[in-house]
């Protein structure tokens, strides 16, 4: 008893507190509830009605249903964020400033991830019944993907940042050379 | 990308007008002010204030700078030109003792000036040449009058006019052919000395005339026997002494004549045998004693002779003679009160006598080390009070063309006045620290495996100098610190490539080397072509060898030919072949650069080197107002060179050509096309075979301005211009694919009122290889072109599309030339010299841009991209972009630049009759850290971060851990 107590004593606080944890905090008892509110344990009436009821099991059919319907939420969520995108890039300007580099570089960077994770992103919706219809659903994710690129490019481009010109390419051009000589004397 | 590129464009605007800073004055320019080699009859020391026993030393110099410089610092006081253009000697300048102010003459007009200030008091314009000025010490008012004498057109004209007002008291005219040549007064008349007969037999005729009324009392002549033959051989002494002389000497200079004014007939003095030359010194002043000391001059050395005149006969008589000694003599004339001194310096010693007797006074040695030949000088002896001693101050013209002050046998100053009148300069690079270029040379000729080896062997080497270096870090982070800045003024070349030696050459005939490495400073000079009186050497061809070498090859316009190494000033070869050379064009041979020399009729003169016939078609001058091509075809075994004529440019009668501009020899381009505003190109013309002729026709005023291919000779484009001043300069300028011009002008107003504008007007042009952006011209993307080849397109010649745009300066620009830096990156300036404010001007290029939008503001992109503002007409001089500053450069003839090693800085040359040297940066100094960089902040900063951090880091640890382990 003794060796326990002394074992008990040397026992480190954290291993105490580990062992027995704090009660909560009993509520103090000088602040009364607001009206209509019940305590945590007076609201057990309405679960134990939930809990009464057993939960009905989906059919597959019904969870493949679920999953399509959920694999054409995320296919298109990458469109549905464009407008907002779009705006955003359009009222940060052309110029080269470090919010619109931060926009360029996650314009860029979601839809490449998003490519490159693909089969990631439907994972957890594949099934074997429905895996005919996910490659649709993916080949629509990857359009939309692309339209979000699109997007990205479109705004380099306005940046000016695209060697689409001459003279982006003036310096690869070799200066003419006269192949006659002249010296002056006058 | 391309906006990475116009922003950098956009770092280039933001610096549009780089001003120079205080302390860079000096630092990063030189300026050397100069009147010219003094002469001696126009040089003498004067007391600006009555009251005042300090006094300054004026001189005339022979390229017509006057003015007045302070004697105990040599600096200037002021400084006038007498003539906007540079004078081949000449002029009068006169101070009237006890007066505050200086009178001037040269050609037709008669200028005072204050002496202390240097404003004028009023100038005069006469019809007629100034043959000669005096002062009337004398007059009835107890003021002092100037006596001009002009020679009208065979009528001599002598006027007094009003030493305060310039206005004319009398004048006296005398209708005969006589050659007037002198004035002189004594107390009691005015003489006027004229030659008169025919030049076989000159008499000289002295006509003596009243002080009140101008009207003639006397005249006689005194027969030469046919000794004096012009002006230049008459003598003339004593100005305003008590008995003013006439001086002659017979052609074998064995007598000397002698005739003192207001006697009759003429006294003669033999000479030695040796004699090569006579000067006569007198006092100027009435009250000095009628003495006189005649110079003699032999191959050695000379002697004095000291003769008094008797007032009451006119009797001259030997006083004493000072002894011929070795060596350059000179002698100078100075008076206190009634006494003469005459001073003696010789290469070793200062001597004073009196002239009563032949004891020397005083004598002071000269420092060995001091090296003065004295040529001419003036001197000030003041007796110091109570006592025997006395101080002396003599301004000594050296055989050297500098002008020293010897303050009782002491050097206080010395100015080298030789520089001015350069006639051509160029720049001239240093060598690398020796052992370094050999090396690098070595591995350059080996194989790459050699090569590494050898590096790496050399790197070791190196090794043992390191214990050195990091020895020297401690006083070379302090000097950083500091802000001191130990110039190196070893001549070797720096990392920024800023020290060169500039090679300037006079028309005396003497070369100058200056070192941009301590401040511009004459660090040698050498007579290479000396030149006999009254003659100027004419440059025609000035080259530096290039390369390492550092050897600078000078062609006079007689056949002479030198080599002057630019670091040592020593001549390597100087060869006068005395044919003569019309001009020179500068060929790129194996071994470097050379010089080939034409002769009037454009045929090649010597050989050429290694018997390489040149393959550039030369451009020459013809015969009257033609341009022609030249190539030269080596002959068939040996025979010599054929020379054939490409093609010729000539002129309508009546036109001549005013100006050519050619390319700088630096001239990289570092883009083929220029970006506009909306990202597109337009081509540049760059076509390095082109140069600007401008032609003047002067029955109708219309300046053409021509761009000529020198390979084909095919003018490219021609502007012309209306109402064109030719009597005004015509200047141009070409360097990449621009070229500019200024001329006065006047411009027809298109509006339809008929008006018309006159002014200084500065034409820029651009050419582009079409008009279209992005295209490049019929020859399209071919690597090389021809211009003697025939282009596919039948309907289109390889014409460049032309923009050009006018401006209308406020002031003439003269002199133009263009920056030049290593790669062309930097934009560029066009300098140009500006005669009505005396200053050098560097115009930024964007401000000349012909593209600059007319009627509209340009827009955003316009903007960026070319940095184009609106055109207005008027071409405002920022005075930021005045490089010279609050310096007052006088007489540029000429600007030269050359690149420095770092992009951003040109280094320039402006001489003519100054010397002003600077460094510009057209787009600011974006590759070096300015003065204005605060190294001692930056440490500071770093070393505070380091504190903080060590400080802060365990503090941070040890909340790191509570944060994990709860309180």
């Amino acid at each position: 008893m003794a060796d326990s107590k002394k074992a008990l004593a040397s026992t480190p606080s954290w291993v105490a507190q580990l062992e027995s944890p704090l009660q909560a905090k009993a509520k103090p008892s000088s602040i009364p509830d607001p009206p209509g509110f019940s305590g945590g344990s007076g609201n057990k009436k309405g679960g134990k009605d939930a809990k009464d009821k057993p939960r009905k099991q989906p059919t597959d059919e019904e969870m493949d249903t679920l999953k399509l319907k959920k694999a054409w939420e995320v296919a298109l969520a990458p469109i549905k964020a464009l407008p907002m995108t779009a705006i955003m890039m359009y009222m940060s300007g052309n110029s080269l400033q470090i919010f619109s580099i931060m926009m360029v570089f996650m314009a860029f960077k979601n839809p490449l991830m998003g490519l490159v994770n693909t089969n990631q992103a439907f994972e957890r919706f594949q099934n074997e019944s429905i895996s005919g219809q996910m490659i649709q659903v993916k080949l629509v994710y990857v359009a939309c993907q692309l339209v979000a690129l699109a997007v990205g490019v479109w705004k380099i481009n306005a940046m000016g940042l695209l060697p689409t010109t001459t003279s982006d390419w003036l310096m690869w051009e070799a200066q003419r050379n006269s192949i006659d000589f002249a010296a002056t004397a006058l | 990308m391309r906006r990475a590129f116009s922003s950098i464009l956009l770092l280039g605007l933001s610096s549009f007008a780089t001003a120079v800073f205080q302390d860079e004055v000096d630092d990063i320019d030189f300026h050397h002010s100069l009147f010219g080699v003094p002469q001696a009859e126009t040089t003498f020391f004067h007391r600006p204030r009555k009251d005042d026993k300090a006094s300054l030393l004026y001189t005339l110099g022979d390229v017509g700078v006057f003015g007045a410089v302070n004697p105990s610092n040599g600096e200037i006081v002021w400084r006038h030109q007498i003539s906007t253009d540079t004078t081949i000697g000449g002029g009068h300048f006169r101070a009237p003792e006890d007066e505050d102010w200086v009178a001037a003459a040269h050609g037709s007009t008669i200028q005072a000036w204050n002496a202390l200030t240097g404003r004028n008091s009023w100038h005069a314009n006469f019809a007629g040449e100034v043959k000669d000025l005096e002062i009337l010490e004398v007059t009835e008012t107890g003021r002092k009058d100037v006596l001009a004498l002009s020679d009208e057109d065979g009528v001599t004209v002598l006027r007094r006019l009003h030493g305060k007002l310039g206005t004319v008291v009398w004048e006296f005219r005398e209708q005969n052919k006589d050659i007037p040549l002198q004035v002189s007064t004594n107390i009691a008349n005015i003489y006027v000395i004229s030659l008169h007969g025919s030049p076989s037999s000159y008499s000289l005729k002295i006509t003596s005339l009243d002080t009140l009324t101008g009207s003639r009392v006397n005249d006689w002549t005194v027969g030469t026997k046919g000794e004096v033959h012009g002006p230049q051989d008459v003598m003339f002494v004593g100005a305003n002494s008590a008995a003013p002389l006439l001086a002659w000497t017979d052609s074998s200079l064995s007598k000397l004549s002698v005739h003192v004014l207001g006697t009759k007939g003429k006294q003669e003095i033999a000479l030695g045998a040796e004699t090569t030359g006579v000067v006569i010194h007198a006092p100027h002043l009435t009250q000095s004693l009628p003495h006189f000391l005649v110079h003699t001059k032999t191959a050695t050395g000379g002697k004095g002779e000291v003769y008094h005149t008797n007032l009451k006969n006119g009797q001259i008589s030997r006083a004493y003679e000072l002894p011929h000694l070795k060596g350059e003599n000179a002698f100078s004339t100075s008076s206190e009160g009634a006494n003469v001194y005459f001073t003696r310096i010789t290469e070793d010693e200062i001597l004073i006598t009196s002239s009563e007797s032949p004891a020397v006074l005083q004598r002071w040695p000269l420092a060995a080390s001091s090296h003065i030949k004295p040529r001419h000088a003036v001197s000030e002896v003041i007796k110091k009070p109570g006592g025997e001693e006395f101080a002396i101050r003599s301004a000594v013209t050296t055989v050297s063309d500098d002008w020293t002050l010897v303050r009782n046998g002491n050097i206080d100053w010395s100015r080298p006045e030789g520089l001015s009148g350069s006639v051509g300069a160029v720049w001239a690079e240093l060598p690398e620290t020796e052992s370094l270029a050999k090396a690098l040379e070595e591995e350059a000729h080996t194989n790459p495996l050699d090569a590494y080896i050898h590096r790496v062997n050399r790197h070791i080497n190196d090794l043992k100098y390191l214990p050195a270096w990091i020895q020297s870090i401690p006083t070379r982070l302090i000097d950083s610190l500091s802000g001191e800045t130990h110039r190196d003024t070893s001549l070797h070349r720096d990392s920024f490539g800023f020290n060169k030696v500039i090679v300037l050459a006079t028309r005396r005939g003497r070369v100058y080397g200056l070192s941009t490495a301590n401040a511009g400073k004459v660090i040698w000079s050498a007579n290479v072509f000396p030149q006999p009186e009254g003659q100027s050497f004419e440059l025609k061809g000035l080259v530096a060898k290039g390369g390492e070498s550092s050897v600078v090859t000078l062609q006079g316009s007689k056949g002479e030919v030198a080599d002057i190494n630019a670091i040592t000033g020593e001549v390597l070869r100087v060869v006068t072949s005395g044919s003569s050379i019309e001009s020179t064009a500068t060929i790129q041979g194996e071994n470097g650069v050379w010089l080939l020399a034409l002769d009037p009729s454009g045929k090649p003169v010597g050989e050429f080197p290694n018997g390489v016939v040149p393959k550039e078609t030369i451009v020459v001058r013809g015969e009257g107002e033609v341009i022609k091509g030249v190539r030269f075809d080596a002959g068939e075994d040996g025979a010599a060179a054929q020379q054939t004529e490409v093609w010729q440019l000539q002129l309508l009668p009546g036109q001549r050509v005013v100006e050519v501009a050619v390319r700088p020899s630096h001239d990289p381009v570092a883009s083929i096309g220029r970006v506009l505003g909306d990202r597109n190109v337009n081509y540049k013309y760059l076509n390095t075979n082109t140069i600007v002729v401008a032609v003047l026709s002067d029955d109708d005023s219309v300046l053409s301005i021509r761009l000529v291919d020198t390979v084909s000779g095919q003018i490219l484009a021609s502007q012309s211009y209306d109402g064109v001043d030719g009597s005004k300069d015509v200047s141009c300028a070409i360097s990449e694919n621009w070229y500019t011009c200024s001329f006065f002008g006047q411009y027809l107003l298109n509006d339809g009122s008929g008006q018309t504008i006159k002014g200084y007007q500065i034409i820029s042009t651009d050419l582009y290889e079409s008009s279209a952006p992005n295209d490049r011209g019929p020859l399209g993307d071919s690597a090389n072109f021809s211009s003697l080849n025939p282009v596919d397109s039948p309907t289109q010649a390889p014409l460049p599309f032309v923009v050009s745009q006018g401006f209308v300066a406020i002031q003439p620009l003269t002199s133009l030339s263009v920056t030049q830096t290593r790669q062309g990156i930097t934009g560029r300036q066009v300098l140009a010299y500006m005669p009505e404010s005396h200053a050098v001007v560097g115009i930024p290029r964007q401000a000349l841009d012909p593209r600059r939008p007319v009627g509209r503001d340009p827009t955003a992109a316009e903007m960026e991209a070319e940095g184009l503002m609106k055109y207005w007409p008027s071409l405002e001089i920022d005075p930021r972009s005045i490089v010279s500053h609050e310096r007052d450069v006088i007489g540029i003839n000429n600007i030269v630049a050359a690149p420095a090693i770092v992009e951003s800085t040109t280094l320039v040359v402006a001489y003519g009759v100054d010397v002003f040297g600077t460094r510009v940066a057209p787009s600011g100094v974006f590759d070096i850290l300015g003065k204005g960089f605060n190294k001692f902040t930056l440490i500071l900063t770093v070393l505070a971060l380091f504190g903080g951090v060590i400080f802060l880091s365990p503090m941070v640890r040890r909340s790191q851990i509570n944060k994990l382990w709860g309180e």
